[in-house]
C-alpha cells in the first residue's frame, strides 16, 4: 500500500514547490546556526536570500565526509544540544567516526520514511517483523525498529549474530517479514534448507539493504524463501535507512523527495548529469533539524529518472547502484576504507606497508582477507613468531575496522606495485 | 656450528622450486633441506656450500631470508643413538626447536642438525659428552 499518498504521489510541480519552500527555510536556518556553512557561503558571496527556490540548489556548496570529520563530533549540528535526542556514528576513513544527530522531529521523519518503505513492501500492522540489522551506533537496527513500530507491526528486535535463535523465533512466532542485509538473508535461507525448515516458515517480505546487491540476488532470495524482497537505501549522514527504496515494480528506488533532494553529478567535473546518465548521487536535506547538509556527496554511483512509476508514486527513482566513486568497500554492512588498513599497519610498525585486501563471498557471507608481505627486517625464522605476527595483525585490524579479518603472510615483492594509485583491493563478490 | 638459511615461502605449488631454481642457476650445492609448514606459509631451511652468496641471490630475487647458526652432529647409523643425543640435551635443560638431517656425505656418517634455545651451551655439553660436532667447512665437499 501507499502509506502517505499526499506526499508520495504529488505532481512534479507540487514536489518542486514544496522543495523550494523547505530549501529556503533550511538555508536561512543553516546560515545563521552553522559557522561552517556560513563561512562557505560567504566565500562564495552567497546570502540566504540568493536561494530563491530549488532551481538555485546548485549555487550551494558541496559537503563531503571529510567536512564531517573535520568538524568532529558536533561541529555541523544546527541545533543546541538540548534538542538533540540521539546520535549515531559510523566508521570514518581514518579511524575517527562520522557522527550524526537527530532531534525528536528528525526521528519522527526517519520513522515516517521507514514506514513508507515497509508499507510499500506490503507490510502492515498484522505482520511480525524481525529486525536483524545491528542495533547500536549503526543506524540499521534502530532505524528499521522505529519505522516498523510506527507502522504498528510487531517488532522482534533480533539484532545480529545468532542465526539459530533467529530461526527458532521465526518459526515459533510465525514471523512474516524480516529486515537484514541481503547476504545475511541468503545465509538464513541456506541454514533453513540445511535443517529442512524452509517450508515451515511464513515469511512473505524482506527489506534488505546496507550493502550493494544485484537483481539476481534478489530473485535467488525470493525463490529460496518464497517471499518478496525489497531494496532499501540510506546513509547515516542523510538519515539512515529509508532515504529511498524500491516497490513491486523493482524499477529503481523511490527517493523521499519531500525530505531529501537528489542530484546526480559527474564526480570529476561536478557538472550535473542528464536524467538516466550515471554519476555520483548527491543529497540536500530540506527538513533535517539537527544535521542539515547541503549537497552531500554520497560517492555512490547511480542514475535518476523523474518519470512516474507504474506503482502510482511520482517520486524520483534512482537505479540500482553501479559502484562507488571512491574506494570504500561495504563488507557485511560495515564501511571499510583501504586507508584505514594502511594506517593501522603503519601504526603497528611490524609489517611492510604492502598489502592487498581480498573481499569474497563464501556461503553468502562476506569474508575479508588481507595479504601482507613479510619484510626482510620483520622476518623471523621461527614459525610461532610468524604465527604470532599473523594473530597480532588480525587483532589490530579487527579493532580498527570492527570486522574480523583473515590475515595471510606472503613473500616480499609479490604484491603488484603500480605507479600512481596502488591497487589495494580485489573484490570477487561481483555485486555490480 | 654450521650456517643455515631460513626462507619464507607461501604454501603453494611451485614455491620451493622457486628457491631451488635460483640455487641451480648459480651452481650452489644444497647439503640439506627441510620445510616446516603451516596451512598458509612455510619456512624452508637449507644448508648450502656457499651460504652468503645464496642469501644475497635469494634476497635479490625477492625472498625474505635470514641466516642463523645450528649445531651439526655426527651420529653412527644404529638404533638408539638419536635418543641418547636428545637425552643429553634434555638432561641439560635445553629445548629443541627443530631437527633435520644431512644424509648424503659421500660415504661419511650422516649429520643431524639441531636448533635449541641455547645453541652454544648445547654445543659445549655435546662436545663434553664426546659427540663430534661439525663446522661449516666439514659440510663442503
Amino acid at each position: 500500500m501507499i502509506w502517505n499518498e499526499t506526499k508520495e504521489c504529488m505532481s512534479r510541480d507540487e514536489i518542486l514547490n514544496m522543495q523550494s519552500a523547505r530549501l529556503k527555510k533550511t538555508v536561512s536556518r543553516v546560515y545563521h546556526n552553522v559557522e561552517f556553512y556560513r563561512k562557505k557561503m560567504q566565500q562564495l558571496g552567497l546570502e540566504p536570500g540568493d536561494i530563491k527556490g530549488i532551481e538555485d540548489l546548485n549555487k550551494l556548496p558541496f559537503t563531503t565526509k571529510e567536512d564531517l570529520r573535520d568538524n568532529y563530533p558536533f561541529g555541523l549540528f544546527a541545533v543546541p544540544q538540548s534538542e538533540v535526542i540521539r546520535v549515531h556514528a559510523s566508521s570514518g576513513t581514518t579511524g575517527k567516526a562520522t557522527v550524526v544527530g537527530y532531534t525528536r522531529r528528525d526521528i519522527e521523519i526517519w520513522q515516517e520514511c521507514v514506514t513508507r518503505v515497509l508499507a510499500m513492501a506490503g507490510i502492515g500492522a498484522n505482520d511480525r517483523i524481525q529486525v536483524a540489522y545491528g542495533y547500536g551506533l549503526f543506524t540499521g537496527g534502530l532505524g528499521l525498529h522505529y519505522g516498523a513500530e510506527n507502522l504498528g507491526a510487531t517488532v522482534i528486535p533480533m539484532s545480529t549474530g545468532n542465526t539459530q535463535r533467529l530461526i527458532t523465533m521465526m518459526e515459533d512466532f510465525e514471523v512474516t517479514a524480516i529486515a537484514c542485509t541481503p547476504s545475511y538473508l541468503l545465509h538464513i535461507a541456506e541454514t533453513l534448507e540445511e535443517v529442512g525448515k524452509t517450508d515451515s516458515i511464513k515469511l512473505k517480505a524482506a527489506i534488505c539493504g546496507a550493502e550493494p546487491w544485484t537483481d539476481n540476488m534478489r530473485k535467488e532470495i525470493e525463490t529460496k524463501l518464497n517471499l518478496k524482497a525489497y531494496d532499501i537505501y540510506g546513509l547515516s549522514e542523510i538519515l539512515g535507512p529509508g532515504v529511498a527504496a524500491d516497490c513491486d515494480a523493482h524499477c529503481g528506488l523511490h527517493v523521499y523527495e519531500d525530505h531529501f533532494v537528489p542530484e546526480i553529478i559527474n564526480p570529476d567535473t561536478l557538472a550535473p548529469c542528464k536524467d538516466g546518465e550515471v554519476g555520483e548521487l548527491v543529497f540536500t536535506t530540506i527538513t533535517k533539524e539537527a544535521l542539515p547538509l547541503f549537497r552531500y556527496r554520497t560517492k555512490d554511483l547511480t542514475s535518476i529518472t523523474y518519470e512516474p512509476c507504474e506503482c502510482g508514486r511520482t517520486l524520483a527513482r534512482i537505479s540500482r547502484f553501479k559502484g562507488r566513486s571512491d574506494d570504500m568497500l561495504i563488507i557485511r554492512g560495515v564501511n571499510v576504507f583501504p586507508s584505514q588498513v594502511e594506517a593501522a599497519l603503519l601504526e603497528m610498525g611490524e609489517t611492510s606497508p604492502h598489502y592487498i585486501l581480498i573481499v569474497d563471498r563464501v556461503n553468502n557471507l562476506d569474508v575479508l582477507e588481507i595479504q601482507v608481505e613479510v619484510e626482510e627486517r620483520f622476518f623471523s625464522d621461527e614459525i610461532r613468531k610468524l604465527e604470532g605476527l599473523t594473530k597480532k595483525i588480525a587483532h589490530v585490524l579487527q579493532s580498527a575496522l570492527g570486522l574480523s579479518v583473515k590475515v595471510t603472510l606472503v613473500e616480499p615483492k609479490t604484491i603488484a606495485r603500480s605507479e600512481g594509485k596502488a591497487k589495494r583491493v580485489i573484490d570477487k563478490r561481483k555485486l555490480i | 656450528m654450521i650456517r643455515q638459511l631460513s626462507i619464507f615461502i607461501q604454501n603453494e605449488i611451485g614455491s620451493v622450486a622457486g628457491v631451488t631454481a635460483i640455487l641451480k642457476e648459480n651452481n650452489i650445492n644444497l647439503r640439506a633441506i627441510a620445510s616446516f609448514d603451516t596451512p598458509q606459509f612455510a619456512i624452508l631451511r637449507i644448508v648450502v656450500d656457499q651460504p652468503e652468496k645464496a642469501k644475497t641471490l635469494l634476497i635479490n630475487s625477492g625472498f625474505a631470508v635470514t641466516m642463523s647458526e645450528a649445531i651439526a652432529i655426527e651420529l653412527e647409523d644404529k638404533p638408539g643413538v638419536l635418543h641418547d643425543l636428545l637425552q643429553v640435551i634434555a638432561d641439560a635443560g635445553f629445548g629443541v626447536n627443530y631437527i633435520y638431517s644431512i644424509v648424503f656425505r659421500d660415504g661419511k656418517v650422516p649429520l643431524i642438525i639441531i636448533n635449541t634455545d641455547n645453541l652454544q651451551a648445547t654445543k659445549d655439553i655435546l662436545k663434553e659428552k664426546g659427540y663430534s660436532v661439525a663446522e661449516q667447512e666439514d659440510i663442503i665437499l
